[in-house]
């Protein structure tokens, strides 16, 4: 179990020179153990930078970011980026053991597993610029799965899928959270995928502040059909209009 | 179980752990310096191990030597002026063929055997052959510096060309600019930095023939000095010499041609 | 009567079509035929040109081609060629060994590091534009009259094509790739095997292509200063012995043959290690 904390968060670009650009602006929350947390917000608001920051790949200005585990070690990461991220010298398979900690038969059975879950199961061989751009993003997903991850950060990893893939793979990510309860935070532009899957919607806004942390008490597994998921969207989105008339740079949101 | 803690360090807490004394050592500039101190006590190095190397002091004594003997301006003269009517006449030639390559396909296909075996004919051929035609005196190094440097140019400029004559034919075609502005806007600074690289070429290589040259042929300059010094076996004398012509094309190339270039390609670079 | 918005498209006959596909493919075949007459008539006037040069050029100083071809044909077969070729080429590949193994990393450090960019970048700059012929004579002073010279002089003139090409490689590098790996905690000797070599070799490639066509030159130009066997050895003594025709018969055949390395060896090789590229793929 992984537990993230984000405490006065900022991170300006190009700090002390002419196109100094703050794109966080004293952020903090807290994602305790075994929560799904989506976090919203327009584009360039700063979702992917916030994950760069918790995964270490991008430093922030000032403030804390810390990720606690109590498995005895520090904390596995999955990411899945907004762009796949593969490296096209390397086969599906390699890539998705390039990333494991060891390259034993355990390894290689996760690999395929999850190969199979995101339907590539007979593209293990193929090279990156072998497949589709959607194909070479369920790979992306499947690596991240594929560590078992403590904490699992996705970058609107469905966006790129035609409805009826993401649709299946929205599922499938229900259920492998349902069973195994990491920590996940995951960006999205899509409120009603958002009260779908998640505990907790946190709102960013323009210029990088939390606009509004908004907790999902629904029960899983969540149906679209289910009358209260459907209420809960509605209210969620009026919240959005709300943001988006107090920030007119919001216009263009979510 | 305990837990594990994994913190991202900020910016600023990695500027705070770095004081400003490590900051100055790693800085570009003392970087720059470091090398030049390192690769001076290299050569002393070079010079203690192999007999046969000169140490600075005695180089230096011999570029003295050689300035108080008034071999340096001389020599010097003959080398530029050979060097230079070989390097024009490439730079005119060259840009002239490769334009006329770069425009039509059917005349890239009849000229592209005579460039490439250009290209793969040493200088030192060219260097034998032209002292066995001209005998000892200007032409033969000013042939060999035209006919090392022209196949570098041609293919500059062709290179240029060719990607400029694609887009001419598509936009003169719609918006019926007139030809001289077409030219002076369009073709000029698009093929103006690969001739700028051509000349590069044509300076780095033809400098090199036109040592060469002299160095087989009997007729003073550079070439012939640093020939001069290696056959007594005074290799002080010969490094002096070395010196001499690799300022020269340093300061040509970097200060010179470096710079055109940068600003001949300024509108490639910008588009970054 | 309005105009439907949306036209039938003009019908076109199928002959039509089907007639305009084959003069297409008729004009290209001329296109093709007339390049390929050029071609050859390049390699006429060349050696027309040449013919024309011996004939006026005083006696004894430009065979004409019959003769050089004459001679080259009498090199082959005396077999003197496979010693002199195998002793040159193998000098120019340890000379290009030693540039890799100097190069490739410098090159390595000038792209990952800031430090050593500003470090190195002048050093390998000078060491560029140095004539070729100050390389040969230095190795010549350092080796004296031994098979080390040419090696040397080889290296000296590679090392800074080299290393110039791998730093533009690394610094070409994916930054998101080495990202990515971060992010899954891949350690750094992992990152530099899995992503930074990976993206220099196409890099390492080019700059051996280039080098290659530059450092055979010096390689031989140094057997002419003070070789003891090889392709320039042999162009030395028939200088000394003025025989021209020997001189460019042997030059020829050089010539020739590193050019034949270069086409055939290095390119296969080339779309051997490169495989995953889907253009190279496409090629095969
Ligand atoms: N490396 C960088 N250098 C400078 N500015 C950057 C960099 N990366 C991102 N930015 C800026 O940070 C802001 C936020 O970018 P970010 O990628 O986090 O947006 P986002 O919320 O993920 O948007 P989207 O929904 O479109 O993916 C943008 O204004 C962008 O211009
Ligand atoms: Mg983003």
């Amino acid at each position: 179990m992984a537990v993230l904390t984000v405490n006065d968060l900022c991170k300006t670009f190009g700090a002390g020179t002419a196109r100094s650009n703050r794109v966080l602006d004293h952020i903090s929350f807290d994602v305790r153990g075994q929560t799904f947390v989506s976090v919203v917000g327009p584009s360039g608001c700063g979702k992917s930078t916030l994950l760069n920051i918790i995964s270490g790949v991008e430093t922030h200005t000032s403030g804390d970011v810390s990720v606690t585990s109590d498995e005895g070690r520090p904390a596995r990461l999955g990411y899945v980026f907004q762009d796949p991220r593969l490296l096209p010298w390397r086969t599906v398979r390699k890539n998705m053991l390039y990333v494991q900690d060891k390259d034993d038969d355990q390894a290689r059975r996760r690999v395929s597993t999850y190969l199979d879950m995101v339907g590539l199961g007979q593209h293990g061989d193929f090279f990156p610029g072998q497949l589709s751009g959607g194909m070479q993003q369920r790979v992306g997903i499947a690596r991240a799965f594929a560590v078992e991850p403590d904490l699992l950060i996705m970058d609107e990893p469905f966006s790129h899928l035609d409805a009826i893939t993401a649709r299946g793979l929205r599922a499938q990510l229900q259920d492998i959270w349902a069973q195994s309860r990491k920590t996940v935070v995951f960006v999205t532009h899509d409120v009603v995928e958002a009260v779908e899957l998640s505990d907790r919607i946190i709102v960013l806004q323009p210029g990088g502040r939390i606009f509004e942390d908004i907790p999902i008490d629904l029960p899983r597994p969540r149906r679209q059909s289910d009358p209260a998921v459907a209420t809960l969207q509605a209210e969620v989105l009026a919240r959005l209009e709300k943001m988006k008339a107090i920030t007119p740079q919001a216009a263009t949101a979510v | 179980m305990t837990d594990t803690l994994t913190r991202r360090r900020s910016t600023e807490e990695i500027a705070r752990s770095r004081p400003a004394w490590q900051r100055r050592l790693t800085s570009d500039r003392a970087a720059r310096l470091t090398f030049y101190v390192v690769a001076f006590l290299f050569w002393i190095a070079l010079a203690g191990l192999f007999e046969r190397i000169p140490g600075p002091p005695s180089v230096v004594d011999s570029l003295v030597e050689e300035f108080r003997r008034g071999e340096v301006f001389g020599n010097f003269a003959d080398t530029f002026y050979r060097f230079g009517i070989g390097v024009a006449l490439s730079v005119g030639v060259g840009i002239l063929v490769g334009v006329v390559i770069g425009l039509s396909p059917m005349a890239r296909a009849f000229l592209e055997s005579p460039v490439l075996v250009g290209l793969s004919i040493p200088a030192i051929m060219w260097a034998f052959l032209t002292v066995m035609w001209f005998g000892f005196g200007h032409t033969s190094p000013i042939v060999t510096t035209f006919l090392t440097a022209v196949p570098f140019v041609i293919l500059n400029v062709a290179q240029g060309v060719q990607g400029v004559s694609r887009d001419l034919r598509d936009m003169s075609s719609s918006y019926g600019v007139p030809l001289g502005r077409r030219v002076r806007e369009l073709v000029l600074p698009a093929v103006a930095g690969y001739v700028v690289a051509g000349l590069r070429f044509a300076v780095i290589m033809g400098w090199n023939g036109v040592l060469l040259a002299e160095w087989f042929g009997g007729s003073g300059g550079a070439g012939y000095r640093a020939r001069f010094w290696y056959d007594a076996n005074q290799f002080a004398g010969f490094a002096a010499w070395v010196v001499l012509f690799v300022g020269v094309i340093i300061i040509l190339d970097q200060l010179l041609l470096e710079r055109l270039s940068r600003r001949m390609f300024r509108w490639r670079d910008a588009t970054h | 009567m309005a105009r439907p918005v949306i036209e039938a498209p003009p019908t076109t006959p199928a002959g039509t079509w089907l007639e305009g596909e084959e003069l297409a493919r008729r004009a290209a075949a001329r296109t093709r035929r007339k390049r390929l007459a050029l071609l050859v008539a390049g390699w006429a006037a060349m050696l027309g040109i040449w013919q024309v040069a011996a004939y006026y050029l005083p006696f004894g100083t430009l065979p004409n081609p019959l003769e050089v071809s004459v001679e080259m044909w009498e090199i082959v077969a005396s077999g003197a060629l496979v010693s002199d070729f195998l002793a040159s080429v193998l000098k120019t590949f340890a000379g290009f060994g030693v540039a890799v193994l100097i190069g490739a990393p410098v090159g390595y450090l000038m792209g990952r590091y800031g430090y050593w960019r500003a470090f190195f970048l002048d050093g390998v700059t000078v060491a560029g534009t140095i004539p070729a012929l100050t390389y040969a004579v230095l190795s010549l002073i350092i080796f004296g009259l031994s098979n080390l010279g040419p090696v040397l002089a080889v290296a000296l003139v590679s090392t800074p094509y080299v290393a110039l090409n791998v730093a533009e490689g690394i610094r070409g590098v994916d930054q998101n790739l080495v990202k990515m790996s971060q992010a899954f905690g891949r350690s750094p000797q992992q990152i530099r095997r899995e992503v930074f070599i990976p993206t220099i070799v196409p890099y390492l490639f080019a700059a051996v292509r280039m080098s290659f066509a530059v450092a055979w030159k010096v390689e031989a130009l140094t057997e002419v200063f003070g070789g003891t066997n090889g392709v320039g050895f042999q162009i030395r003594t028939r200088y000394q012995l003025f025989d021209i025709t020997g001189v460019i018969a042997w030059m020829a055949l050089f010539i020739v043959f590193m050019l034949l390395i270069e086409r055939l060896l290095l390119r296969k090789l080339e779309q051997r290690v490169l495989a995953w590229r889907p253009e190279e793929r496409a090629a095969r």
